[in-house]
């Protein structure tokens, strides 16, 4: 494997990407507004006993739906690229299909980290900053949850042919993904409203380890103490997994 | 030379359509191979299983001794390809895919915008290189596709039609870097449907239809293979009778003379080695020759001997 080649499929990926960089100005705006907006409402209405502060309880969960999105814009190039025969061009280049692989997810991650870090700049802005070991464990998860939703959606959008189709996908995941997570709700809640069984799925999905993480890193006295080590690990196995799973069905389509 | 191209037993299914059915066929190092044959005959498919785009379904293919399935990896650093369809999306620029194009294939950050400057002016697309690929000509996209390749200079070079929608004058000037990138001791495939192409590049040539080989040779040797393929062609004066016939069919050993007004026709194989026989033949009788014209068979007649179709409608 070489790294450059890796850092030169990135690079037309990145190229491509920042050629929507209004269009990612607007969303991070829009999310931003939307965080600010959600928050403030949702501040005088959520118990204080239960989240003492939404706004700042909310901010590391946007942080993780940031990368959701960002991450997944790889997968809608993919498509593209499957339905009009671009990847014959991609499959015939002098490189490995791992490096292939790794190229478009290492694309996939960098959009998501463009992404997120106005999000994570202004959790360093809003709140005090993270020790070093915070911000290491920071920075861990966001490699691995934009890793690994690079490779959920470079996995999703090689199964299907039709944009629309791919859009439905998207909002589906996006809607399990959050909805079945700690963005919007504590683990207290969680606990209380949904069966053990679905309780442990929650709390075990990518977007909310990566959000406990971002929560102990930057407001741990609002959160209940999670073992950080052991969230790290938990996503790197979903990361892995991901990433199997990614780059099998990539390869699989791609080539007939 | 060695070959650089070894097909056995080429088998690619797409479902229960066989596009290539059992191809056996080698390519030496060097040369220019042509492999002519309708839309549809299965060139772009072996092409394509060549530059491991697709997998066969039975069957190998070694370049330069490695295999596409043992060792694709191998093989794809060896080979490169210009599409038929030229392939980009609609928000690349022709100047940011081929610099990339260009880093991918080795050249580094520099390097390739120079050598990317300097293959789009000598192909004329320097004045395109920031606009989109959509809003681009059918001719000036696939000026753009074998752009890749003369950057790229892999030891095994496939164009597939290279010139279809180019200009005679861009044509030409295409052909002549083909040639050129033989002489950099390149191998080279040419898939194309186009004669003049065929002629004009080929060291040797496949005819292929219905994902089979029908023929092999050099164009010359392909015409010369169709019985009596050569018409000279004899403007006379004088007497000329059935004895004169006689004499002109005795002598190049041919059964097809004919006559009609003042137009002798002569039907052999290798005409220019005939015609100082023939203009001796009809001397000795006293027929006096006003003009002589040698006609060979076109690649369009050898393609319909070998198939028995036309190479245009491929049926």
């Amino acid at each position: 494997m070489r790294p450059w080649v890796i850092a030169v499929l990135s690079y037309r990926d990145l190229e491509r990407f920042w050629k929507y960089k209004w269009w990612l100005a607007a969303l991070v705006t829009m999310n931003l507004a939307d965080l600010f907006i959600f928050a403030l409402i949702f501040r005088g209405i959520v118990k204080r006993e239960l989240i003492p502060d939404y706004f700042l309880f909310l901010a590391p969960g946007i942080a993780s739906i940031a990368a959701f999105a960002a991450a997944f814009t790889i997968g809608r190039e993919v498509m593209m690229e499957l339905r009009r025969g671009f990847h014959h061009y991609l499959l015939s280049l002098p490189i490995s299909r791992l490096e292939l692989v790794f190229g478009r997810i290492a694309a996939g991650m960098v959009r998501g980290i463009i992404y997120q870090t106005p999000f994570l700049l202004l959790l360093l802005v809003l709140l005090e900053p993270p020790s070093p070991h915070g911000l290491l464990a920071m920075t861990l998860a966001t490699l691995m949850i934009v890793a690994s939703m690079s490779c959920l959606s470079i996995a999703a959008s090689t199964l299907v042919k039709s944009l629309e189709l791919q859009a439905t996908i998207r909002s589906l995941l996006y809607f399990l993904a959050f909805f079945l997570s700690n963005v919007f709700y504590p683990e207290s809640v969680i606990r209380e409203r949904f069966p053990e069984q679905l309780y442990v799925v929650i709390v075990n999905n990518p977007i909310s380890l990566a959000t406990s993480i971002y929560r102990e890193v930057f407001i741990p006295e609002m959160v209940p103490p999670t073992d950080i080590s052991a969230n790290l690990a938990k996503l790197a196995i979903w990361t892995l997994f991901l990433f199997l799973l990614g780059s099998h069905l990539y390869v699989r389509n791609l080539e007939r | 030379m060695g070959v650089a191209v070894k097909i056995r037993g080429l088998v690619k299914k797409f479902g229960n359509f066989a596009a290539v059915n059992g191809l056996n066929l080698d390519i030496e190092e060097g040369e220019i191979f042509g492999l002519l044959g309708p839309n549809g005959s299965g060139k772009s498919t072996t092409l394509l299983i060549i530059a491991t785009v697709y997998k066969p379904t039975e069957g190998d293919v070694e370049v330069h001794g490695h295999s596409v399935t043992k060792s694709p990896d191998e093989v794809r650093r060896l080979v490169g390809i210009a599409f038929q369809e030229p392939k980009a999306l609609w928000v690349d620029n022709p100047y940011e895919l081929l610099v990339w194009h260009a880093m991918v294939v080795g050249y580094s950050f520099l390097d390739a915008r120079r050598a990317v400057r300097e293959i789009m002016e000598e192909l004329e697309i320097w004045e395109h290189r920031g606009k989109l690929f959509s809003e681009l000509s059918g001719g000036t996209r696939k000026k753009v596709e074998i752009a890749k390749l003369f950057l790229q200079k892999p030891k095994v070079a496939i164009f597939d039609e290279p010139t279809a929608q180019l200009d005679v004058t861009t044509r030409h000037k295409v052909w002549d870097m083909i040639e050129a990138l033989k002489e950099e001791r390149r191998t080279i495939i040419v898939a194309t449907n186009d004669m003049a192409e065929a002629d004009r590049l080929s060291d040797r040539l496949g005819i292929i239809y219905k994902g089979n080989l029908k023929a092999l040779g050099t164009p010359a040797e392909l015409k010369d293979r169709i019985p009596a393929g050569d018409v000279m062609e004899f403007s006379i004066e004088g007497q000329a009778g059935e004895h004169l016939l006689a004499a002109l069919s005795r002598a190049l050993n041919t059964e097809r003379v004919n006559l009609t007004n003042g137009t002798l026709k002569v039907y052999v194989n290798r005409a220019e080695e005939k015609v100082a026989v023939a203009i001796e033949t009809l001397s000795k009788m006293g027929v006096k020759v006003r003009s002589v014209s040698i006609k060979e068979p076109t690649l369009d007649d050898v393609f319909f001997y070998f198939t028995g179709a036309q190479l245009r409608e491929g049926r």
